[in-house]
């Protein structure tokens, strides 16, 4: 884990420089975690890799305010956060809320499944429950990895928000998936 | 809620350190309550991670072309004002040479005396200087004023004087000519009257 974080460095240090051989394979690295990201809170594959490449390229013009190269990962995040918020205020300019409306509901997410088709559909359904602030945090926690800390810089708001999101949505998913779960035995 | 030393959400999110997670480890082990809240959280993230991740469907790459790449220059430029600590250093440096400046002493400038001065003298200087000239030109504006007067005058008496000469010889005129006239009326008067008997 050290090791690759001092690789992604050496990458941050050279794309600065101006090798952009470098940034091409530090975005190799990132990619398919941006992609999946933005794919989980819009719910459109076309919109999640136009955005993943338009994060990609405004964190090359702006690479050099990244201070602090360990803290890439919530710094591409923050980003891609806002290009996709930027696209929900584009296509709902009238809103006063910043509701993403996933395009596509329910089965969009994920490839080919492994799991029980219903229980995919469960999952789908049960995030589409969720607030978009909700499922943006479900997504950067359980699917991304990130840590409260990281997540709190990632949404720019307190830790004590992201908690609370977090927390709130699980109980909801906890009472629509984890029955299903039990009477299918995925464990 | 659930009775353990720990949030048993933080557990099962990986929030927890070494000695947190052996701890909520050993209570679920006496607790069925919270054994059973364990379970149900487990099931839950087991539920989502049953939809995974997907391949991106097109790689994203950039190419490289030299013309609008920087200059070296620029990007030091550009790394300069997005570094805030060379920043911060530069603005030191700048406040510690504007505050070395304004505390030197200012140089002292000691006054020269004033030289005396010979007012009677001055004032005589300025007479012969300044009022004679004005003196001079002011008589002469004078005398050329006077002069046009006289002129004026004359050329006034002149016109008079013809006028009166042509009015007197005008009357003269008129005089002969009524004497001439009466003289004639006299003659043919007496003319008549030795006609008659």
């Amino acid at each position: 884990m050290i090791f690759r974080a001092v690789e992604d460095a050496d990458l941050i240090q050279k794309a600065r420089r101006g090798n952009v051989d470098a940034y091409n394979l530090l975005v190799s690295r990132w990619e398919r975690r941006v992609y999946n990201y933005l794919l989980r809170i819009l719910g459109n594959r076309e919109d999640a890799l136009d955005l993943t490449q338009e994060v990609f390229l405004k964190a090359y013009q702006n690479l050099r305010k990244l201070e602090d190269a360990a803290r890439f990962a919530p710094w591409i995040f923050r980003i891609a956060h806002n290009e996709a918020y930027s696209l929900f205020r584009k296509r709902r300019p009238e809103s006063d809320e910043e509701v993403p409306e996933r395009s596509d509901r329910g089965v969009t997410v994920g490839g080919t499944p492994v799991f029980p088709i219903e229980l995919t559909l469960a999952v789908a359904s049960a995030l589409d429950r969720l607030s978009p602030e909700q499922r943006e945090a479900v997504v950067l926690k359980i699917y991304q990895g990130f840590k409260f800390e990281e997540m709190g810089e990632i949404l720019s708001c307190p830790v004590s928000t992201v908690k609370s999101r977090l927390y709130t949505a699980l109980e909801l998913l906890k009472a629509d998936l984890a029955p299903a779960v039990k009477t299918r035995g995925v464990e | 809620m659930n009775c353990s030393p720990f949030d048993l959400r933080d557990y099962v999110l990986a929030e927890l350190g070494e000695s947190g997670r052996r701890s909520v480890e050993e209570h679920a082990l006496s607790c069925a309550a919270c054994r059973e809240e364990l379970e149900r959280l487990r099931l839950t993230q087991t539920a989502l991670l049953c939809v995974p991740d997907e391949e991106i469907p097109q790689r994203v790459a950039f190419v490289s072309d030299k013309v609008f790449d920087p200059s070296p220059w620029r990007r030091y430029w550009a790394s300069f004002w997005a570094s805030s600590a060379r920043l911060a250093f530069a603005a030191s440096a700048m406040l510690l040479v504007a505050a070395f400046v304004w505390s030197r002493p200012a140089p002292v400038v000691v006054p020269s005396p004033a030289p005396w001065v010979d007012l009677a003298k001055l004032e005589r200087e300025f007479d012969a200087r300044i009022q004679a000239p004005i003196a001079k030109a002011v008589a002469d504006s004078e005398a050329r004023q006077e002069k046009k007067n006289e002129e004026t005058l004359r050329a006034v008496e002149k016109r008079y004087e013809m006028d009166r000469k042509s009015l007197m010889l005008a009357m003269d005129e008129n005089l002969s000519l009524m004497q001439m006239r009466m003289g004639t009326m006299v003659l043919a008067t007496s003319g008549g009257a030795g006609e008659r008997p």
